[in-house]
């Protein structure tokens, strides 16, 4: 029995949803290439093996981050064998990487899926010839619904430590005479397969190459190469490849029959109206602008208000009496009511909204739009000096910044995902959004979609002002590339959405039971003491003390009171934090009691400028954690959140100043 | 005649691949681009953006300038 298998294959084939089956666990499926971009480790169901589920690769060889993480666990850690899924409807290009890991010698099966969409493209596969010409079982499965997990599960049990594959295709003279040459300067005590490693060598694997240095010099390796290529006549790479391809066409041939093929897929008529010349924009811009409205107008305030009435009104009245009842003191019952309540609920009322914006964006990556919409953005993007794939990060983002910042690792230069990473804060996520609603909610109650909608928009006018102002000059000397692959479109599985809807839910609603909680427990001690004592007037509180320090700096914004300054600070914590804070602060029971207080210390137009402000101003404490680990310095993080106060005190400065001048 | 100048719909066989950057040329031929294949134009995006071809019933989607440097017949 192995004990320890690892998950490789091609982006976009069903990995993390065969992960999902084989552990039981709910990792995050989508339908693009580089949903996955860290690797993450289950148990076997009932068999307590431990998987991993590495980012889907098309080689060995990372060009982006992401595939990275696959070559760096292939070379540096002990697993024992390796489960490869392999998508029947792209068969050849899925081989290539098939060769490859059966070049490293490790016991192997092949997880064989999307037979069904082969059989639509009109191929159908045979999986026990497949099998007998590759030498490794193979097994059918569908990873979606999880068929065939069963079957694989007993095949990956049955292997043993030896059984891996004596695999092994014959490059031709001037590469074997190399392999030879180059396992002859290798130590007896490299743990990885001699063969395999002089292969990857020989093809040009950087990564490789790093790690035969800390082994031996490279120097000789690099003439053996060298003198390989000119015996050769020509690239390396090429010549292995077209090898390899040899190979596999022979394979492809003897394990797949042609049937007949339908005339027009439903993916091609799907992609003639929504990638069309002229409706392609069109139609995404439209798509945005349903979620907007579901989400503020016609669905989400609605529930809100519902929920809003229910724990102003019932809970807080239960909640009362229950604290009498236990005969709990007046200062529990003020920590409770106007603490805890107050804080929590103040933010939870807007769980509808956001669950509904998650769903969208689900929908989003579920169907196969995803990668369409970066086709679409590409040549707007190319323009600012980004390209298309950056956009796949941002909408993300307007979910949460976190998984956006991580979404970037697909982005192949280096300098076009840091600078992607710097902007993602700038795009809206949902946290902002409770923020947005109760402002416009308050200020702008019949334009309130209009509002938010300009909000989201300004966010990414700015972020998309930077990029330019960047490339231009920080990213000068480096191109932008583009390449994606577009998945076939699917029917999205109502169970699929709702997982995914829930799983990115579920944060917020964690956010609010931890952060959100801890933090209007703290907000309301520093409301209630204050240099002068205990049970002191908001006025003398500490956190009155705290922000007055803000008060002046944020006066020419229109909010500078020491409250504003206050709610700003904790929002660090997490942007809805804000709201938490100003419940708290103005002792409100629910929405409408908080909305008629801050009427009196806010206008209209200092209610915008304070939206953007909030909109803009340093990213939350989980966002700076993760630019941060992900960009690898400390140094970005303190641009980053340098680069977004400045920009969102001047844009501020400007809507106030700006308005008043126009007379507002 | 290079894969730029397809019009949609047209079909062709890729003869070389002269791709300068070397990030994309290893992606067009990890995702099936290779000198012999079939390659289809299925649309092509407005003021020079990105083209999506199909090649062996894969869809990809890349940009003029590199689609340019693809010779077809």
């Amino acid at each position: 029995m192995p004990s320890y298998i690892a998950l490789f294959g091609n982006p976009n084939t069903g990995k993390t949803s065969l992960f999902n089956n084989l552990t039981g666990s709910y990792e995050y499926v989508g339908n693009w290439s580089g949903v996955t971009v860290e690797k993450k480790i289950g148990i076997l169901r009932q068999h307590d093996v431990p998987i991993v589920d590495l980012p889907g690769i098309y080689s060995l060889q990372p060009l982006s981050r992401d595939e990275g993480v696959a070559t760096e666990f292939l070379l540096t850690e002990s697993f024992s064998a390796i489960v490869n899924i392999v998508d029947a409807s792209q068969l050849k290009r899925n081989l290539h990487l098939t060769v490859q890991l059966l070049e490293f010698g490790k016991p192997l099966i092949i997880a064989l899926n999307m037979i069904d969409v082969a059989e639509k493209r009109g191929v159908k596969v045979d999986a026990e010839k497949l099998s007998q010409c590759i030498g490794v079982p193979v097994i059918p499965v569908i990873a979606r619904t999880g068929k065939g997990t069963e079957e694989l599960v007993r095949t990956i049990l049955s292997l043993t430590e030896q059984s891996g594959p004596s695999f092994s295709i014959d490059y031709g003279r001037a590469v074997e005479a190399a392999v030879q040459k180059i396992g002859e300067q290798l130590p007896d005590d490299v743990p990885v397969s001699k063969r395999w490693l002089a292969l990857q060598f020989l093809e040009g694997n950087e990564r490789v190459h790093a790690y035969l240095q800390t082994y031996v010099d490279v120097a000789p390796l690099r003439s053996i190469r060298d003198n390989a290529r000119q015996t050769l006549g020509h690239s390396l790479a090429e010549h292995m490849y077209e090898v390899r391809d040899q190979w596999i066409a022979n394979v492809v041939e003897t394990s797949t029959v042609a049937m007949k093929q339908k005339p027009l897929t439903l993916t091609e008529k799907i992609d003639a109206i929504v990638t069309n010349k002229y409706l392609g924009l069109p139609i995404f811009l439209l798509f945005m602008y349903i979620m907007f409205m579901l989400t503020f107008d016609w669905l989400g305030s609605p529930l809100a208000d519902l929920l809003d009435q229910f724990f102003s009104g019932p809970l807080t009245d239960w909640l009362s009496k229950l604290l009498s009842l236990i005969g709990a003191s007046p200062f529990i019952k003020e920590l409770v009511l106007s603490g805890i309540v107050s804080g929590v609920g103040g933010v939870l009322v807007f769980v509808p909204q956001i669950f509904i914006l998650f769903f969208f964006i689900s929908l989003l990556e579920d169907s196969g739009y995803m990668a369409r919409v970066a086709m679409v953005m590409d040549r707007f993007m190319e323009a600012i000096g980004l390209n298309g794939k950056a956009f796949i990060p941002m909408i993300i983002g307007f979910g949460c910044n976190v998984p956006g910042v991580m979404a970037t690792r697909t982005i192949e230069q280096p300098k076009e995902r840091l600078l992607t990473i710097l902007l993602l804060p700038f795009m809206s996520c949902s946290a902002r959004l409770p923020v947005y609603a109760l402002f416009a909610g308050t200020f702008f109650a019949k334009n309130q979609a209009i509002v938010v909608f300009f909000l989201y928009v300004l966010g990414i006018v700015v972020a998309l002002g930077l990029a330019k102002l960047f490339s231009a000059t920080l990213l000068k000397d480096e191109s932008s590339v583009f390449v994606i692959e577009l998945p076939p479109y699917r029917m999205p599985q109502a169970l699929t959405l709702w997982r995914s809807t829930w799983d990115k839910g579920k944060g917020f609603v964690r956010k609010a039971g931890t952060f959100i909680f801890g933090g209007s427990v703290a907000i309301w001690l520093l409301t209630y003491v204050g240099p002068k004592g205990i049970g002191v007037s908001m006025d003398d509180s500490f956190l009155a003390v705290i922000g007055s320090v803000l008060a002046p700096i944020l006066a020419p914004l229109g909010f500078g009171t020491w409250q504003a300054g206050a709610s700003l600070i904790t929002g660090f914590l997490a942007k809805e934090v804000v709201v938490s804070t100003m419940n708290i602060i103005y002792h409100a029971k629910d929405m409408d009691v908080l909305q008629g207080a801050i009427v009196q210390h806010f206008t209209p137009l200092s209610a915008l400028s304070f939206m953007a402000f909030v909109l803009l101003y340093t990213p939350c404490l989980a966002t700076v954690a993760t630019i941060r680990k992900e960009t690898g310095a400390r140094k970005w993080m303190f641009v980053s959140i340098g680069c977004a106060l400045t920009v969102a005190y001047t844009i501020s400065f400007l809507i106030y100043e700006g308005g008043k001048l126009l007379g507002y | 005649m290079v894969l730029a100048d397809l019009q949609q719909g047209q079909q062709a066989v890729i003869t070389h691949l002269a791709v300068a950057n070397e990030v994309v040329k290893q992606r067009l031929i990890h995702m099936g681009m290779h000198e012999g294949e079939k390659v289809c134009v299925k649309c092509v995006m407005p003021f020079g953006g990105p083209l999506m071809v199909e090649v062996d019933g894969q869809y990809i989607c890349l940009r003029r300038k590199e689609a340019a440097c693809i010779g077809v017949k």
